[in-house]
């Protein structure tokens, strides 16, 4: 099933950030989440993987590690990649002293080989580039096999040619470990190289929900307005 | 029909005190529910002893050269204003005695926590509050770890248990300085001045000391990893975060000294 989102509520200082939100990611798929700044989508983000608690509304898995990948990667700056990387096997009280440090080498190897880092363990974050940052963040995310990976603005700051290989590396690591992921964007070609389906906010609200195709048609108002990066449409800027 | 009432400066000054109460209580809840935490997370402690490690060297070593000037040079600054005069007046015998108890008692310890907290407290809030604003602290919740656990944990114990070895070299070096500065401004004799060192302390002065440095080391820690994990907004958040840490732990430790001065003193 993957993750099921039913009428999720939530507000700060009273103002509705996330109003009645409801979608569903099967497992292996990938929902892109666009919209202003401000629209609430990394919110929803948080809400999900519990960094947040929800008002009201239900937030059903599959069960099994919810993983994310956060806007500017987020790596451990005090700590090498191989840390980075293992610290969840290292540090998480369900898991610590359960990996030999030669399987913890192994596995590390392994989620690097997969990101196309090989090599890199002893590195610290700061002799990293930005893509590679991110990457060592993608390999973190999935060290516990996780059923759910969120993705926030993973091209953000990235020039074009880093994007396309983050976008590549996302719908690998979709193939690779069946999850439903969730990738919240602002870019047209994030939409169309990894999305099965979208879902747009607006104010809170979603505006739009179907296919990266539907999106491109144009067929309403919000849809038209995005994918012109149009001033003029039902969507106000703030 | 809507009512709009002109915002007043009694109002707007109103406000700001009410804005500044609610933060204040809003930092001790959150310095209070760090603490409990940390104390939950005190079973982790054989798993984080290297980090333990890490951080006793950042406290004890990284922090010496400065707590043992500041000591040094208050012992020196009282040595040489009172020594003459305590020579003249007949009780050169008393100066050893004089130095050694103020620096047991008080000067060495709450120097040695106002160094502390410029290179330590300040240090942790400004690290832990750089790790909130950049998403780390969400990173590790993400990945199951709970952040004061893994964080707080190693500082704090590193915190409280280099606390008195700091104090106590940083006591030593005062009263040595003051020996110094003693024999340069008066003549006194180091066997005078150390006779009389020996005659005025006791263990009483010693495990209060301890005692006190114990509780600096915790409170500083905490409040530091505490102030560091409330910043939010960028590099303005990371500042305001360091600024409060130092601040909380000055006025802690000086309310932790009146306390040991009134329960073990008065």
């Amino acid at each position: 099933m993957g993750i099921e989102v039913k009428n999720l509520v939530k507000s700060f200082d009273k103002k509705a950030i996330i109003d009645d939100i409801s979608f569903k990611v099967d497992d292996g798929k990938i929902l892109s989440i666009i919209g202003f700044s401000g629209s609430g989508k990394s919110t929803v983000l948080k809400l999900i993987s519990g960094l947040l608690e929800k008002d009201s509304g239900e937030i059903i898995t599959t069960g099994g590690d919810i993983a994310m990948v956060f806007q500017y990667s987020a790596l451990f700056d005090s700590l090498n990649v191989f840390d980075n990387i293992s610290f969840a096997l290292q540090e998480r009280k369900d898991l610590r002293g359960k990996y030999t440090r030669k399987e913890l080498e192994k596995i590390v190897a392994e989620k690097l080989e997969l990101v196309g880092l090989s090599g890199i363990e002893d590195k610290f974050p700061s002799e990293l580039s930005g893509g590679m940052q991110k990457r060592v963040s993608f390999a973190r995310a999935i060290v516990t096999e996780p059923k759910i990976i969120l993705y926030d603005e993973p091209t953000a700051g990235l020039d074009p040619i880093s994007s396309t290989l983050i976008e590549d590396y996302i719908v690998r690591l979709k193939n690779e470990t069946n999850a439903a992921s969730i990738v919240v964007t602002h870019q047209m070609s994030t939409i169309r190289r990894t999305a099965d389906s979208v879902l747009m906010l607006y104010n809170g609200h979603a505006v739009f929900e179907g296919s990266p195709d539907e999106l491109c048609a144009q067929q309403t108002p919000y849809t038209k307005q995005f994918v012109n990066a149009s001033l003029e449409g039902p969507m106000k800027m703030n | 029909m809507k009512i709009y009432y002109k915002a007043t400066y009694t109002y707007k000054i109103f406000r700001m005190l009410q804005s500044e109460i609610v933060s204040f209580v809003s930092t001790l809840g959150n310095i209070a529910l760090f603490g409990v935490e940390l104390i939950k997370g005190l079973k982790t402690f054989p798993t984080t002893m290297k980090e333990v490690m890490a951080q006793s060297s950042r406290f004890g070593v990284s922090s010496l050269p400065i707590t043992l000037s500041i000591v040094g040079m208050t012992s020196v600054i009282i040595a040489m204003q009172v020594a003459g005069e305590m020579v003249k007046q007949g009780a050169g015998n008393y100066v050893g005695m004089l130095v050694a108890i103020l620096m047991v008692r008080e000067e060495g310890v709450i120097m040695a926590g106002f160094a502390i907290i410029s290179m330590i407290g300040s240090s942790l809030a400004s690290e832990i509050a750089t790790m909130k604003v950049t998403e780390q602290i969400d990173a590790i919740r993400v990945l199951k770890v709970n952040p004061v656990h893994y964080l707080f944990t190693p500082r704090v114990i590193a915190g409280t248990l280099m606390m008195p070895l700091v104090v106590i070299v940083a006591s030593l070096f005062g009263i040595l300085g003051g020996a110094v500065a003693s024999n340069l401004a008066s003549g006194l004799t180091y066997k005078a001045y150390f006779d009389s060192v020996w005659f005025g302390l006791n263990m009483h002065d010693l495990k209060v000391c301890i005692l006190k440095a114990l509780s600096f080391g915790f409170v500083i820690s905490l409040i530091s990893c505490s102030c560091g994990m409330e910043a939010k907004d960028g590099a303005k958040g990371v500042g305001i975060a360091t600024t409060k840490a130092v601040v909380w732990s000055f006025v802690a430790i000086v309310i932790l000294d009146l306390i040991f001065a009134a329960v073990f003193f008065y």
